[in-house]
């Protein structure tokens, strides 16, 4: 027991020290751009899979993190709010209007639910792209400014100009947000969330309130997509809502791809799915316009052969192992009979 | 029982699926420890006065009185909370979470915790829960497989799970949609035997909604027998076998046969 802790405490402490010399080891502000585009995927990913946990798809993820996007932005460009205060209400805004979508969207389930969010993303785009004098319409907004200067006792004033300085602010975030979803995931609410997902009906007949434990998940979860859309703004320092950005319903494509690959069963699934994918299609580049198709390929691949996706490599592999282990004994006992 | 109030009185209910008539000016009293048959030919009813007894369905008019109090419109997660407790026709189960699981979702009522033991604990359920849900599967003979998960038990214990989740909620009317249909004869004692033990031990009432007749017989106190949603007699069995207009019902009259 005690040795199975001190595993675990090696295991998160060699995980952090790898995460932060990160950008020290790489050298190059490119890939530490990545990387933070990287960590903010991975969190939109982990909520959409929260999401998944009361049995529904959605489809309008990026909505809400257009919305915690465009919050952040125009507070601290309008109000001149700081951006440590921004994008936390940002995410509160996210999970606002969730809340008041909640009730009518979660009485239905299945593809229709799906297409309800899809529609609603696409909504919300089209009022960004034509509300000009909020959102600057088809010019998007440009100078969203970095998050202010931090002063952290011991270590100084930070500042977020540079990517590397954005990349730990981003990994906090993250990594904090991940904490808190995990937290409730294996949380009685979690458990609730499992049995309505396996069946709502005799959930709602044992006495328990279906209605307020799915509203619950959904406005967490866009709270989350809320605070993704806040530090993506401020990174890119500019937004824009055309149907080919970051908003499009292509993208609410993507991030189930990266969720489907990874494997939706498991917590760690949208991590590992969202970095290979995200990775493999950085080195496939020089593909160009052909790099979709990259993307394709390992998709079909991982939905026809590991169903599980990539969580469910190392059963895989010790499947394999056991499956060679058998025939290597028989192998062995067949030969040993043959020569008795 | 006598001159005691009925723990379930029902009205002049009625309910409609658009022009079709389900259920029509059905009254209805079931006394408590009582149990109840609930019969009829196939479309008769049955299933649909029981869903609105449960709450799943609305009723067109009428009233239900549970317990002294009126629950009509009541939601069926209300209903759960006042002693109403539903077992399914259906195999509706938890079916990937272990046995023991499925129970404990059963218990939430009864170990209501606060925000933060809802939300920020991690859940490892202990002591007097693990004890509660270990009973109930203790009494319905379903200890031995508390690790395996429900879809992987055969059917007739997938019946008893569901019987036993309802008994987890410790409710005082048990509605039970079909019980023993598909089971052979030893899981259907089984079942039984069950109804009548929770009876006596725990004064549960129960209304029993089935197609196999020897069944109904041999538990129910009391038999309501339904026809194009209306109630054609009510009775102990005995008397129901015998009434002509219930036999017409099953059997249909000399003019349909000829």
């Amino acid at each position: 027991m005690n040795r199975k802790w001190l595993t675990y405490a090696l295991g998160i402490v060699a995980i952090t020290a790898f995460l932060i010399s990160l950008p020290f080891v790489l050298r190059s502000p490119y890939w530490v751009s990545i990387l933070i585009i990287l960590g903010i995927y991975t969190l939109l990913v982990a909520s959409l899979r929260t999401i998944t946990l009361i049995g529904v798809f959605s489809l309008g993820h990026v909505g809400f993190m257009l919305i915690g996007a465009y919050s952040s932005a125009l507070l601290v460009m309008r109000t001149g709010l700081s951006f440590w205060a921004a994008f936390i209400i940002a995410g509160l805004v996210s999970a606002a209007v969730a809340l008041l979508l909640s009730y009518p969207f979660l009485r239905v389930k299945g593809i229709y639910f799906a297409i309800l969010t899809l529609l609603t993303a696409e909504t919300f785009r089209l009022v960004a792209w034509n509300w000009k004098s909020l959102t600057g319409g088809n010019y998007g907004l440009i100078n969203i400014p970095a998050p202010n200067p931090l002063t952290i006792p011991g270590l100084g004033i930070m500042q977020f100009e540079s990517f590397n300085s954005y990349y730990y602010l981003t990994l906090t975030v993250v990594v904090l947000s991940l904490f808190l979803l995990y937290r409730l995931e294996h949380s009685k609410a979690g458990f609730i969330w499992r049995a309505i997902r396996e069946a709502d009906i005799l959930t709602r007949c044992v006495g328990i309130n279906i209605m307020k434990f799915k509203i619950i998940n959904f406005v967490v979860a866009c709270f989350f997509a809320g605070v993704a859309g806040a530090l993506f703004a401020h990174f890119q320092r500019s937004l824009s809502v055309d149907y080919s950005s970051t908003f499009g319903t292509m993208m609410s494509i993507y991030l189930i791809v990266y969720l489907v690959v990874g494997g939706p069963e498991r917590f760690a699934g949208p991590i590992l799915g969202a970095t290979v994918l995200i990775i493999a299609s950085e080195f496939a580049r020089p593909l160009q316009e052909n790099q979709p198709i990259l993307l394709g390929v390992i998709t079909i691949l991982i939905v026809l052969y590991m169903a599980q996706g990539i969580v469910g490599l190392p059963n895989r592999f010790q499947l394999w192992y056991e499956r060679a282990l058998k025939r290597i004994n028989r192998n062995t006992t067949s030969k040993t009979s043959l020569g008795g | 029982m006598g001159d005691a109030l009925p723990l379930l009185q029902i009205r002049d209910l009625n309910k409609l699926f658009g022009g079709l008539v389900a259920v029509t000016g059905l009254d209805l009293d079931v006394s408590e420890g009582e149990i109840l048959g609930l019969i009829g030919p196939n479309g008769a009813g049955k299933s649909t006065v029981l869903n609105m007894i449960g709450g799943t369905i609305l009723p067109t008019r009428g009233k239900i009185v549970f317990n002294g109090e009126d629950i009509t419109k009541l939601p069926s997660y209300i209903r759960a909370q006042q002693g109403i407790a539903r077992v399914f026709q259906q195999d509706i189960l938890f079916a990937n979470l272990t046995v023991i699981e499925n129970l404990l979702v059963g218990l939430h009522l009864h170990l209501r915790m606060g925000f933060v033991g809802t939300f920020l604990k991690r859940y490892t359920p202990v002591g007097k829960e693990m004890e509660l849900a270990s009973q109930t599967l203790e009494f319905t003979g379903l200890a031995q497989h508390f690790d395996e998960l429900a879809k992987n038990l055969p059917h007739g214990k997938q019946r008893l799970l569901g019987l036993a989740i309802a008994l987890a909620t410790q409710p005082k009317l048990l509605l039970l949609d079909e019980p023993v249909t598909g089971m052979n004869a030893e899981e259907m004692e089984a079942i039984l035997t069950l109804v009548k033990v929770v009876r006596e031990r725990r004064g549960i009432t129960s209304i029993i909604v089935e197609h196999n007749l020897r069944a109904v017989m041999s538990v129910c106190d009391r038999i309501a027998v339904l026809n194009f949603g209306g109630k054609i007699a009510e009775g102990s069995p005995k008397e129901v076998v015998g009434n002509p207009a219930v036999i017409e019902a099953y059997l249909g009259t000399e003019e349909d046969a000829a």
